[in-house]
């Protein structure tokens, strides 16, 4: 147990420092796991407490992204989100797919990585656009609704890993079954629900915790996957109150997924069938293709190169989204190469956010060369 | 003069308006009661952009949308504009000799001007909304509220400027 105190304090201040330099919390948590555990100094083993404690935090992360799942605001969107995400997905998830084939992954673990090496960081993209006074910029809508598109699409890659070695009809149906109880169910309760949630004592936290800890134990129940469960609780309690189960779940999300993090990195295992060729090769290819994707975007959406380089520069970073896969999904050697794309993607992308009006200039001068760009600018 | 409104997921709400002289300026919601304030001079590619708290936003929302048009030396103007521009005065006066030992019944201040004292300030004392029967003396300071109009002849009338 004090192994954990151990791993969350180291946590704590790593996360301080990080923080001071306006740098993402989630690659040095994994470089806390690494360094303290299996493959480091051996300080941390990971027992069955810890593992539940991240565990919990993955399911959070799970609840979370199904509560912010909006069908109706997505359709809203239309075909400028639709085209995006389409040029994100197809560009990221064949170069990954490819690459990894090539690089001697088995057939599933080539879609796993590919997975991995598609879903940006939507924490991070939205905490770069924040921090670095992006919003402004259309540019910075269409990232912002991008990473809803990833999400939707996390959901989708899945549901099609959990049907590995099951009934694909029977799962798909039960599953569908779940989904229809559960609105229904939540539609049933929608006014004790809401009633229970506007209280201000500490019912509302105790709701929060208890639904997403017995959406665990419904998963176990019906042999469905835990993972799908959550986000399908988040999503149908979204519409009764998604904002109000959105601040509950909050400090939980928060807690809970360091641990995922920092024990992700401590079960780190570089000594079973990891290539650090490899892994380089996926980390340039994942900067390479993000940065395309985001160019081709921009270049479709706003006729413009220098859009697609503010676009590709905010979603370099892969964090809790590939992690996540790989935990439910991977090998040990996906865990391990996918770790370090998420410390090197997350690490070169906060800077690439932070500069992209200095890529965005750059870009400028060698796309129309010095005199016209002079000329492109006003004043 | 439109004002596009996006929802931003996992951020808040984004405000975007477009000056007629072609400025961009943009307010960001975020959930916890933070605010971002964007504006893009026209012909720039890089906007400043300050960062409010909540009171900090009350605070310039006051501001532009005029609530306090005027604070003079001894004034203030409201101005409700959701109201149909609906505009108070707050004035103070001090209280001259030949008003000391009068009441404000005696005086019909409200029945002659239409104004109303809705405060006394008295050697350092304030009295909130006095009664009728008050009687003023020499050297009060009262604070009047009426319309532009009204407190003129609070002026004229009362205190015979």
């Amino acid at each position: 147990m004090e192994e954990i105190a151990l791993a969350l304090f180291v946590c704590l201040v790593v996360a301080v420092i990080a923080r001071r330099y306006s740098l993402p919390s989630i690659p040095f948590y994994i470089l806390t796991g690494i360094a303290i555990g299996k493959s480091g100094l051996n300080l941390v083993p990971a027992d069955a407490y810890s593992q539940y404690l991240s565990y919990l935090g993955l399911i959070f992360l799970l609840f979370y992204v199904g509560l912010e799942i909006r069908p109706k605001s997505l359709r809203e969107r239309g075909r400028s989100l639709l085209v995006s995400g389409i040029i994100d997905l197809n560009v990221n998830l064949l170069v990954g797919f490819a690459a990894a084939l090539l690089l001697g992954f088995g057939l599933l673990s080539s879609f796993i990585v590919g997975s991995a090496f598609y879903v940006s960081s939507s924490a991070m993209a939205i905490a770069s656009l924040v921090e670095n006074r992006r919003l402004i910029y259309p540019e910075a809508e269409t990232i912002v609704w991008l990473m809803v598109f990833e999400d939707v699409l996390l959901i989708l890659l899945i549901s099609l890993f959990s049907i590995q070695g099951e009934n694909p009809v029977g799962f798909i149906l039960l599953t569908a079954a779940v989904l229809a109880a559960m609105v229904l169910l939540v539609r049933a309760l929608d006014r004790p629900i809401r009633s229970l949630l506007a209280r201000t004592d500490d019912l509302p936290t105790l709701f929060t915790f208890t639904a997403v800890i017995s959406s665990t134990y419904l998963a176990k129940l019906l042999k469905i996957p835990d993972s799908l469960v959550a986000i399908i609780l988040g999503s149908s309690l979204a519409p009764v109150a998604g904002p109000a189960l959105d601040r509950l779940s909050q400090p939980f999300r928060e807690v809970f997924l360091v641990l995922f993090f920092v024990f992700f990195g401590i079960t780190i295992d570089f000594s079973g069938g990891f290539s650090i060729v490899a892994a380089s090769v996926l980390c340039l290819l994942a900067l390479l293709s993000k940065m395309a994707s985001g160019i081709l975007v921009g270049r479709v959406l706003y006729g413009s190169v220098p859009s697609g380089i503010e676009i590709g520069a905010n979603t370099l970073a892969r964090g809790e989204f590939s992690i996540a896969l790989v935990a439910i999904f991977g090998s040990a050697a996906i865990s391990a190469t996918v770790a370090i794309l998420v410390v090197v993607t997350s690490l070169i992308g906060a800077f690439t956010a932070r500069y992209s009006d200095v890529l965005k200039e750059w870009t400028d001068r060698m796309w129309q060369g010095p005199g016209r760009a002079a000329e492109a600018r006003p004043g | 003069m439109g004002v596009r409104c996006i929802e931003l997921p996992g951020i808040g709400t984004k405000y975007e308006l477009e000056t007629e002289k072609g400025d961009r300026v943009a307010i960001i919601f975020m959930g916890s009661r933070k605010f971002q304030l964007y504006i893009l001079e026209k012909g720039k590619a890089v906007p400043s952009a300050a960062e409010l708290t909540a009171a900090e936003a009350r605070r310039l929302g006051s501001l532009l949308s005029g609530a306090i048009i005027e604070a003079e030396k001894e004034a203030v103007e409201i101005a409700f504009s959701a109201l149909s521009d609906l505009r108070i005065r707050v004035h103070t006066y001090s209280i001259r000799k030949n008003l000391a030992g009068k009441s404000i019944a005696e005086l019909q201040v409200r029945t002659k001007t239409g104004a109303t004292v809705v405060a006394v300030s008295r050697s350092g004392k304030n009295i909130i909304n006095p009664l009728p029967s008050f009687t003023f003396q020499d050297g009060d300071i009262v604070v009047a509220i009426g319309d532009t109009d009204q407190l003129e002849e609070f002026e004229r009338q009362i205190l015979g400027n």
